[in-house]
């Protein structure tokens, strides 16, 4: 019984995620995406092809032994030799179906080198657009080696291209994320992770820190926009005529804690070329980027 | 010897100052005024009754297992409550702090809390959920349940056993004592490195965090040891490994699990201590460090300390089921079987819990793959579970209705767990709240079982059953509450949600934050039906009184003792004659059966070196987050004295005689209570009884 009306619940649940587009893993915008949501729905039906019959049964057993019910009782039955067979042998092939699958998605939606897109890099080197990403204490710094320029919380990328993240950062742990576009991966000071998305539609997203790194952490967000190539050409001029320069000294003071209140966008030219490996170098050498004690407490309270 | 850390630093008082003290903060205001009316309450009261002898004999300085077992279940309670508290105020701001014009109130930007205090919450219910609330109250159903189910006097080692139980509480105080004086850590239960370096974490917050998970994780690995050896030992004649209950089973399995696991994080911290108070680089970014040994390490006891959660859970399933359905558990040999796969795959697991790192495919396979075998012995479970079921005779009380929810919550966190156990899935959802969905159905399990076993032996201990009707509202607002907070909380993770957001940027995600803190009313109204059960239980307890097997249909040997159970526990160490002794000896009329003679019981002494062991730790502990050296050099030195006192202590525990068991058993036959024991000074211990 009770379990019947918390099944109820499920059903309603997943449609009313169909009908909106705020589910938005459900709605996933480029082909990695895709992939990591099909699993997701492969990994779901196949168990509950074991789960649906196994709450079936025990809705059916509470329902039908219940006490005052002159069902059948049988008190001292408690082994049968081929159903303890079964209830080893059913979770058994249902793992090694899933098990086999996890293994081919993994290869597939492997960060650093996907699957997915090996032929169209390998046919296409020049869709590739490499992005350095620097998450500080508490923004998104992306140089752009290849077109010398650099943003805070801006990510632009054009449409049809394999977009390649290095990721490190100043001070702590951190994760990006972009919810129907780019995997989560881990994002560590002294070390380079990367992540690679695919961008087949122009569209605008969202994009945040989802691994907490201190009191500023709500507020990483930073804008995600796939453009056409020539609005891309565009925009690239327009941030390399910004009068700022992002040589390592300017880096240092973007470093500093600070909370980029609403993600305000910064544009920088002429980052300095070394900036990505000078940051990691720092972080291996020991520099970090303190957090007053004054800073955490006070932030978001005492500001306006 | 001293780092460089903000603020002053005194001599005398360390780091302490005034300022330390956050008086000028009105929930702490609030709840400081809420803590002191309580405290009062109770110390008031036992010195208005004059019940501070009874306390320090009976209570404080008690080595019986059983009241070890209660003491560490009701600091797991009040535990439970505080971190439900800290929930509450999570979900709470989540709602009111939604989207960018979300106002704020008592000096906030938005909603009630800043982020620092936010944080600070979320840390603190993490840690007190895993270490605090549950662990000692799992810890306390074994204490009271596995030396009764194997026909034991006690556990192996009764006083190391009271020196646990008074760890933990030393950790559990300091905790406490974090909401007044000082701040409590703000990165997160699994402190996130490196931002509980001092660099980004200056204040004594993850001092707190750090000094009080080590202080109670040696009460853990003491009662581990003490577990495994009163199971592997002190089995009463004729139980053989095959004839032992599956909650003295899992109890062996969960303890190996201890036994090895915390040993480990108690290097992790300790190496973190290093770190922050010698000026170490174990676990920093630079100078040699590696910040993710550390997320390796803390997982490699975080991964195994879920199981060791889950498996006595799975135990105490394994006794109601069978006892409220009339019939023995189905499959009890592939029930063993399971418990120590899941036990030994629990340590091959722990680094799905950072798929991200951007390890290479083949080491995120190989954990993946580890992860999914969980699911074969768990999966057997279930069905050993369902087939119980099978034509048996189903009472729906209320620990078998607290069953059953536990079996739909295993299901449907086992649906999400397997999700979760595929890489290209995680990298989708690791850092969401949908993770957080997920191991609240499992850890809610955990309550749900701990709800079950506290209503299933509670008339063992205290002689009468609690009110079924109120259970019952309780159960049915509780698992409500349950399913709207967590099935909400699924969506929002779909919604692409992450996890610890003092602020809700998103205006998309306020339909479900409103029907999660809906949720939360009713867990509120859940906490007001729970506090109605004990007062009307303990109201009516005449009507309630309960007999040695009060359900009717009990199974194992801990109902063949009168309830509430005398503190010798057995009168006559039991022979045991098959699995289910109790269901065999009721079958062959023979439950009722007395001895026809009594022999002579060697009783552990009480002793008062455990609690003040435990007060010494946790002075100990707050000189060292303070830094004030001269204290936790004197704590530390009377600990020390205090272990080479009980090293020379000859009392080696007193003599029952045949005559005085038989008069406490004639009183109990009358309805009488033999919970105490006899007054005895040092005079009557053992050796000078021997004429």
């Amino acid at each position: 019984m009770r379990l019947k009306s918390y099944l109820a619940l499920l059903p309603v649940l997943a449609l009313g995620a169909c009908s909106s587009g705020d589910y938005r893993l459900f709605h996933p915008a480029n082909l990695i995406a895709a992939q990591e949501w099909h699993a997701t729905i492969v990994d779901t039906v196949v168990m509950l092809l074991i789960i649906l019959p196994v709450l079936f049964m025990i809705a059916l057993f509470a329902w039908r032994y219940r006490k005052g019910a002159n069902a059948a009782h049988d008190p001292e039955w408690s082994h049968n030799t081929l159903l303890e067979l079964l209830v080893w042998g059913v979770p058994f092939l249902v793992v090694a179906a899933l098990g086999i699958y996890s293994i081919k998605t993994i290869y597939a939606v492997e960060p650093y080198n996907p699957g997915l897109f090996q032929k169209q890099v390998a046919a296409d080197p020049q869709s590739v657009v490499n992005v350095d990403v620097i998450a500080t204490d508490w923004q998104w710094v992306f140089v752009y080696p290849d077109q010398k320029i650099a943003t805070i919380d801006d990510l632009v990328v054009p449409k049809g291209s394999v977009v390649k993240l290095h990721l490190t950062s100043t001070s702590v742990s951190n994760d990006i994320y972009v919810p129907q576009l780019l995997p989560m991966i881990a994002v560590m000071p002294g070390m380079r992770t990367i992540d690679t998305f695919d961008t087949p539609d122009v569209g605008s997203y969202t994009g945040f820190g989802a691994d907490f790194s201190g009191a500023g952490f709500s507020w990483m967000q930073f804008a995600t926009k796939i453009v056409t190539p020539a609005q891309f050409q565009d925009w690239v001029q327009k941030v390399a005529s910004s009068p700022n320069e992002l040589s390592y000294a300017a880096f240092q003071k973007v470093a500093q804690p600070q909370v980029n209140m609403g993600a305000k966008i910064s544009y920088f030219s002429n980052p300095d070329p070394q900036l990505f490996h000078k940051v990691i170098a720092a972080a291996q050498a020991g520099v970090v980027y303190p957090v007053s004690d004054a800073l955490t407490k006070s932030i978001a309270s005492d500001e306006k | 010897m001293h780092l460089q850390f903000p603020g002053p630093w005194s001599p005398l008082l360390g780091r302490l100052t005034l300022n330390a003290i956050p008086y000028t903060n009105p929930i702490l205001q609030g709840t400081f005024v809420g803590a002191a009316v309580i405290a009062l309450l109770v110390v008031g009261s036992v010195l208005y009754f004059k019940k501070v002898g009874y306390f320090w004999r009976e209570w404080l300085t008690s080595v019986d297992h059983k009241k070890i077992g209660v003491m560490y279940i009701v600091i797991g309670l009040v535990m439970l409550f505080r971190g439900f508290v800290d929930g509450l105020m999570m979900r709470t701001q989540q709602v009111m702090a939604n989207g960018p014009h979300a106002s704020g109130v008592l000096g906030s930007m938005h909603g009630f809390l800043p982020p620092y205090h936010f944080d600070q919450v979320y840390s603190a219910h993490g840690t007190i959920m895993i270490l605090f609330a549950a662990t000692p109250i799992l810890t306390g159903f074994q204490n009271i349940v596995v030396p009764l189910q194997i026909g034991a006097r006690d556990m192996a080692f009764p006083y190391m056993n009271a020196l646990s139980l008074w760890l933990t509480t030393a950790g559990a105080v300091l905790v406490m004592i974090s909401l007044f004086v000082g701040d409590f850590s703000a990165a997160g239960w699994v402190g996130l490195i490196p931002l509980t370096e001092l660099p980004y974490s200056p204040g004594v917050g993850v001092d707190y965090w750090m000094w009080a998970i080590q202080i109670s994780s040696i009460g853990t690995t003491l009662n581990a040891i003490n577990m495994i050896v009163t199971i592997v030992k002190m089995r009463a004649p004729g139980m053989t490994w095959f004839r032992l209950p599956i909650f003295s089973w899992t109890t062996l399995s969960t303890n190996i699990i201890g036994l090895t696991a915390f040993p480990v994080l108690g290097v992790a911290l300790a190496l973190l201590g290093a770190d922050r108070y010698l000026g170490t680089h174990f676990f920093t970014a630079g100078m040699g460090g590696n910040l993710m040994l550390y997320t390796n390490l803390f997982w490699i006891w975080g991964h195994p300390e879920v199981y060791f959660l889950i498996l006595p859970v799975f135990g105490i399933l394994s006794e109601v089921v069978p006892t409220f359905c009339e019939k023995p558990l189905f499959g009890y040999v592939t029930m063993v079987a399971a418990t120590f796969a899941i036990a030994g795959v629990s340590w091959l697991v722990w680094l799905h819990h950072f798929f991200t790192m951007g390890a290479g495919p083949d080491i995120n396979g190989f954990f993946s793959i580890a992860t999914m075998l969980v699911g074969i012995p768990t999966g057997v479970k279930v069905f050993n579970w369902a087939f119980t079921m099978y034509r048996a005779r189903i009472t729906y009380t209320v620990p078998m209705m607290w069953a059953m929810f536990g079996l739909f919550l295993l299901l449907a966190g086992g649906l999400t767990g397997m999700m979760l156990a595929i890489p290209a899935v995680n990298y989708t959802v690791h850092d969401s709240v949908f993770v957080i969905a997920h191991f609240h159905c499992m850890v809610l399990l955990v309550v749900a079982a701990a709800f079950a076993g506290v209503t299933y032996w509670f008339p063992k201990l205290f002689g009468f059953k609690l009110s079924e009707a109120w259970g019952k509202v309780f159960f049915w607002l509780f698992s409500s509450g349950t399913v709207v907070v967590f099935a909400a909380m699924f969506a929002l993770g779909f919604q692409g949600e992450t996890r610890r957001l003092d602020w809700t940027y998103n205006t998309a995600w306020m339909p479900m934050l409103l029907v999660e803190e809906f949720g939360m009313l009713l867990y509120c109204l859940s906490l007001a039906a729970f506090a109605i059960m004990l007062v009307v239980s303990i109201r009516d307890r005449a009507k309630n009184r309960a007999g040695a097997d009060p359900w009717g249909t009990s199974r194992t040997l801990e109902w063949l003792t009168p309830s509430p159970v005398p503190f010798y526990n057995f009168a006559m160490t039991p022979q045991v004659n098959t699995r289910d002794e109790l269901a065999w000896r009721r079958k062959h009329g023979l439950e009722n059966a007395k001895p026809d003679h009594y022999e002579a019981i060697h009783m552990p002494s009480n002793s008062g070196l455990p609690v003040i062991i435990g007060g010494l730790s946790a002075v100990w502990g707050f000189a060292m987050i303070w830094r004030i050296w001269w204290l936790a050099a004197i704590s530390i030195l009377a600990i020390i004295v205090c272990v080479i006192i009980r090293s020379f202590d000859k009392n080696e525990g007193y003599h029952l005689q045949p005559g005085e068991i038989e008069a406490m058993e004639r009183d109990l036959a009358t309805g009488m209570i033999t919970s105490e024991q006899p007054d005895r000074s040092h005079n009557n211990a053992i050796h000078a009884e021997a004429h």
